[in-house]
């Protein structure tokens, strides 16, 4: 099932997984939804790999989850982040940034820098 | 503490695994159901956004499958999986379950069995402490020419005291005692050791002591030590016994400490062990055993330079008694069981032969059931399931038949072992440590295992593999995956066919050998059933005991036990010996002809029987040349000698023996010269496998040996006079014991125990290795027969006779038979030469049995092929053209 947007950088699903959940619990359709709309629609997330990310990330500790009625007054399965989640969240952003910053500084190098 | 938590989850998970399904189920059915709103939302059909959410999220069974793989229970939920579906599978198809599950059970069976056996007498720890340390050493020396020669107690004093490489050394010589006063009499097995025998061997008592420094000297006490099982027999394990006077041999002995039941030393059967005192006198008798117990760090090596150096000083000090005089050192293992390692080893290498045709057989059923599952595999594999995850559940299902015929295998392997121990058929020594215990299970644990991996890999790796398309269409042909099946069964044959084959020549060599040696003649023309011997020893002798001096009630004692049993109905000849043939040489030593140099070379070392007159007759030896000896030659008369057709030929090749005179021993002996009277037949004395060497017979009235044998001759089977003669030798001495009454015939079975044992083991292995070969060949040529059904009949509707189609399925089981064949005599000349010291007059490349074993195996292959070769010939073309 190939994803007609930018596919997600390798490892970063399971960080913004646990971004999106840190402004508010969401079952695993609303995840989907939440990054497709921060990010403009350039990432999509398909269900085969967020349920197996959204398991991964829970057996770590790193989520919490419980059942609660939608708007539309259907059960899900609402995922939280837990203090955990939050402390392994600000590590991950710390180390993106020096790591995008550093990929930058890379790619705008003119020969000069050298 | 994400990993205990993670552990817990796993846990909920196997164990409350359908409410964590419901959960996944109903969390993806709700994800799917927001994704259809949302499509319906920007204007689709309910229809079409179903069919758009589906093509997006793909199966939801693959995407349940995916979230499960992350969980490592899954390894093991997926495993249990397996097994119930291989539990299904199993009970689903029993007669090839029946077919896999025997013939693994008997592969199996076959090596755990054979496995304990060569465990438990070759590697299994011996119940001494520290068993590596102990050591054996023995004496080698001219004229006697025994590698595992005893030691005098002179020479064993010189050895104990130039010794610096043994912690602790000692002496033994096995015997047997009679326990008399107290309750009824009674023989046991025992051993006369020195002082630190035990602590050697790290025997402790159980109660009171064992022997102490001193106990072995000349003024020392006469004390025993005697077996926990004695302790019980004859005392009632009472604490008293210690202190206890008791008649041993006739002499009185005090029982000084109990050991525990377990394993006795030199024999398991040993139940008292006597202190021997060391007298030294001249270098002679010979009858010491030394044993040894090496300081820690030290080597077999070192110990045997120091021992070469003490016999070097033994030589020199008594040149007239030795020459090439060396003391050789083995370790206990080897020394109990160095001998029997490359016939174990064999037999083990032919057993594991047999489980690889097995397991190669049963990878040709799996083969073709695999094309029976082609369709379950593709759907499968269609729905999304792994590949490998496909493999894993065929390997579970392999290792299950495995474990299941291993099961039966080890039934099989229990009632082995048990009649192994109980009859010990090989007189196997250190028999009572086969056990089929943890080890055993361990092993066949493996072999199980690693058999079911074997046979399952080739076939679960050709299933998933499998082609998608074809099997799927409706009634599309199943041959196409069909013909790579194919080819790897024809391999798996011509393995089979070669493995085999390498086994039953094997066995033929083997079997050839034996047959040929139970045909040895040893000399004798009394038909062997009609011979009885039996041990006989008197009282006075056993008191006498080891350092037996001449004696003349002795010899009274035997003349008088031969002439009451001549006069008992129905025997013929009676007579005694120190020796028996097939086996039983007495003493060896070497000899000296008047008027001629002597050396080592010239004059080796051979036995001199000590026989009474109508020893030869009993027997049925002929007598080429003069007389036998008589009632005439007494001690006093002139010493004679009768010698052997092979010692007159050799030395006397021109002249007449009768007349010439011999010098037993070395020419330093200083008795009178023998005149030699007779030339009878050769005997064997040194099992059924040796040449015939020379040898010379002395009256037992001139020279004697503690070791007595009473044969007689009856013109009909003789094992029922037993009883009458032994109660004529109780007449002469009621406390003379008896034993070991055999007929000649049991003698010359017990000399071939051993071959008997490994051929009979090897051949039923051969036997077992055609059967499964037939059923192979048979499978692969049946299969492919109703794979070609249509085509046969296409054939037959065109024309084709019965027997062009008997010709061209017999024509592909004969190619596999070949090409089988071929490999197989590859292998089989390899393995004649590994086991060529176990053969007898046959010779490894024996073009006879090569050409049976090939014959054989040909044949049999051939009728597996014909049954189907028939069968096709029925097929009516009508019914084959239709034919799916």
């Amino acid at each position: 099932m190939p994803d007609k947007s930018s596919a997600i950088v390798q490892g970063t699903l399971d960080m913004l997984i646990l971004k999106t959940l840190a402004l508010e619990p969401l079952h695993g359709y609303g995840i989907g939804i939440r990054i497709e709309q921060i990010s403009k629609g350039v990432f999509q997330v398909n269900a085969g790999s967020l349920f197996p990310a959204l398991r991964r990330l829970e057996r770590a500790g790193l989520l919490n989850s419980e059942w609660r009625e939608t708007e539309n007054s259907r059960r899900a399965k609402y995922y939280i982040l837990p203090a955990e989640g939050r402390r392994r969240l600000k590590a991950e952003t710390r180390e993106w940034e020096t790591q995008s910053a550093a990929i930058a500084r890379i790619l705008n190098a003119t020969p000069k820098e050298i | 503490m994400s990993i205990f938590r993670n552990f817990i989850a796993g846990l909920r998970t196997l164990f409350r695994k359908e409410q964590v399904d419901q959960e996944l189920d109903e969390e993806v059915r709700g994800y799917i159901e927001a994704l259809v709103e949302e499509k319906i939302r920007t204007g689709m059909s309910r229809e079409q956004a179903m069919r758009a959410a589906r093509l997006e999220t793909g199966s939801v069974d693959a995407l349940k499958e995916n979230v499960r793989d992350v969980w490592w229970e899954q390894v093991v939920g997926s495993f249990w999986q397996d097994v119930r579906y291989g539990l299904r599978m199993i009970r689903k198809s029993p007669g090839f379950v029946a077919v896999a599950i025997l013939t693994l059970a008997l592969g199996i069976g076959a090596n755990s069995a054979i496995f304990s056996i060569v465990y438990g007498v070759l590697y299994r720890p011996l119940p001494f402490p520290d068993e590596g340390r102990i050591a054996m050493v023995h004496m080698h020396f001219s004229p006697q020419n025994n590698p595992r020669g005893n030691l005098s107690v002179a020479d064993f004093v010189d050895w104990k005291n130039g010794n610096t490489v043994f912690e602790q050394v000692a002496a033994y010589s096995r015997s047997r005692f009679t326990l008399t006063g107290e309750s009824v009499a009674e023989e046991v097995a025992g051993a006369a050791v020195t002082a630190d025998f035990f602590s050697i061997l790290g025997m402790k008592p159980i109660l009171g002591r064992t022997f102490q420094p001193g106990d072995d000297s000349v003024t020392g006490p006469n004390v025993v030590v005697i077996s926990a099982s004695l302790w019980q027999r004859r005392f009632g394990g009472s604490r008293d016994a210690i202190g206890r006077v008791i008649e041993v041999d006739s002499n009185p002995a005090t029982i000084i400490g109990v050991v525990s039941e377990g394993f006795g030393f030199p024999r398991a059967q040993i139940e008292l062990w006597q202190n021997l005192r060391l007298k030294v006198t001249r270098r002679g008798p010979f009858f010491c055993q030394g044993i040894g117990r090496l300081r820690r760090g030290t080597t077999l090596e070192r110990a045997q330079a120091e021992t070469n150096l003490i016999g070097r000083n033994i030589e020199r000090a008594n040149s007239g008694v030795y020459s090439n005089l060396t003391m050789p050192v083995e370790s206990l293992r080897n020394y109990l069981v160095g001998d029997l390692r490359p016939a174990l080893l064999m037999m083990f290498a032919a057993v594991l032969a047999v489980l690889l045709i097995a397991t190669v057989n049963i990878a040709n059923l799996l083969l073709a059931r695999a094309t029976t599952r082609e369709r379950e595999m593709a759907v499968r594999l269609s729905l999304g399931a792994a590949r490998r995850r496909l493999v894993q559940q065929l390997l579970t299902e392999s290792v299950l038949l495995s474990l299941t015929g291993a099961a039966a295998g080890l039934l099989l392997a229990f009632v082995g072992v048990r009649m192994f121990r109980a009859f010990n058929p090989a007189n196997l020594p250190l028999a009572f440590q086969v056990q089929l215990d943890w080890s055993v299970l361990l092993f066949t644990l493996v072999i199980s295992v690693a058999a079911g991996v074997l046979f399952g890999v080739v076939p679960a790796i050709e299933s998933a593999r499998g082609d998608l398309q074809a099997p799927l269409k409706e009634g599309g042909r199943s041959g196409t995956a069909g013909t790579g099946h194919h080819r790897t069964r024809a391999v798996l044959v011509v393995a089979e066919i070669a493995l085999s084959l390498v086994l039953l020549v094997a066995a033929g060599l083997l079997l050839r050998s034996f047959m040929l040696l139970q045909k040895v003649d040893v000399g004798t023309s009394a038909p062997p059933t009609n011979v009885l011997t039996m041990m006989v020893t008197p009282k006075t002798l056993r008191r006498a005991g080891i350092q037996f001096a001449y004696d003349n009630g002795i010899i009274s004692f035997y003349q008088r036990v031969m002439e009451n049993v001549s006069r008992l109905p129905g025997v013929r000849y009676v007579a005694i010996s120190d020796s028996l043939p097939p086996d039983q040489g007495g003493e060896d030593d070497t000899f000296s002809i008047a008027g001629r140099p002597w050396s080592d070379q010239a004059f080796p070392s051979t036995t001199l029987p000590k026989i009474s007159p109508d020893y030869f007759r009993a027997l049925g030896v002929p007598l080429l040349r003069g007389r036998f000896f008589t009632q005439d030659d007494t001690a006093k008369s002139t010493p004679v000698t009768i010698i052997g057709e092979s010692l007159a030929r050799r030395y006397f090749p021109d002249t007449d023996p009768i007349g010439q005179k011999i010098g037993a021993s070395l020419p330093s002996n200083t008795d009178p010269y023998m005149d030699v009277v007779g030339v009878v037949g050769d005997l064997k004395y040194w099992g059924l496998e040796s040449e015939s060497k020379p040898a010379y017979y002395r009256p037992y009235t001139q020279n004697f040996n503690t070791t007595i044998f009473l044969l007689v001759q009856s013109p009909k089977p003789a094992a029922g006079l037993a009883p009458s003669i032994q109660r004529e030798i109780r007449a002469v001495d009621k406390d003379a014991v008896v034993r070991r009454v055999l007929t000649l015939e049991d003698l010359l079975g017990e000399s071939v125990a051993q071959p008997r044992f490994r051929t009979l083991l090897v051949t039923s292995f051969g036997v077992l290795a055609l059967m499964l070969a037939a059923v192979g060949i048979y499978g692969v040529i049946a299969y492919s027969v109703t794979q070609r059904t249509q085509e046969i009949g296409i054939r037959m509707a065109l024309g084709a006779q019965r027997s062009d189609v008997i010709k061209m399925v017999v024509g592909n089981g004969a190619l596999l038979a070949a090409m089988g064949l071929g490999i197989g005599l590859i292998g089989s000349f390899a393995a004649a030469r590994a086991i060529s010291r176990f053969l007898f007059a046959t010779s490894p490349n024996d073009p006879l049995t090569l050409t049976a074993g090939c014959a054989l195996l040909s044949a049999v292959a051939l009728a597996a092929t014909l049954i189907p070769a028939v069968r096709a010939t029925r097929i009516d073309p009508q019914v084959a053209l239709r034919h799916e």
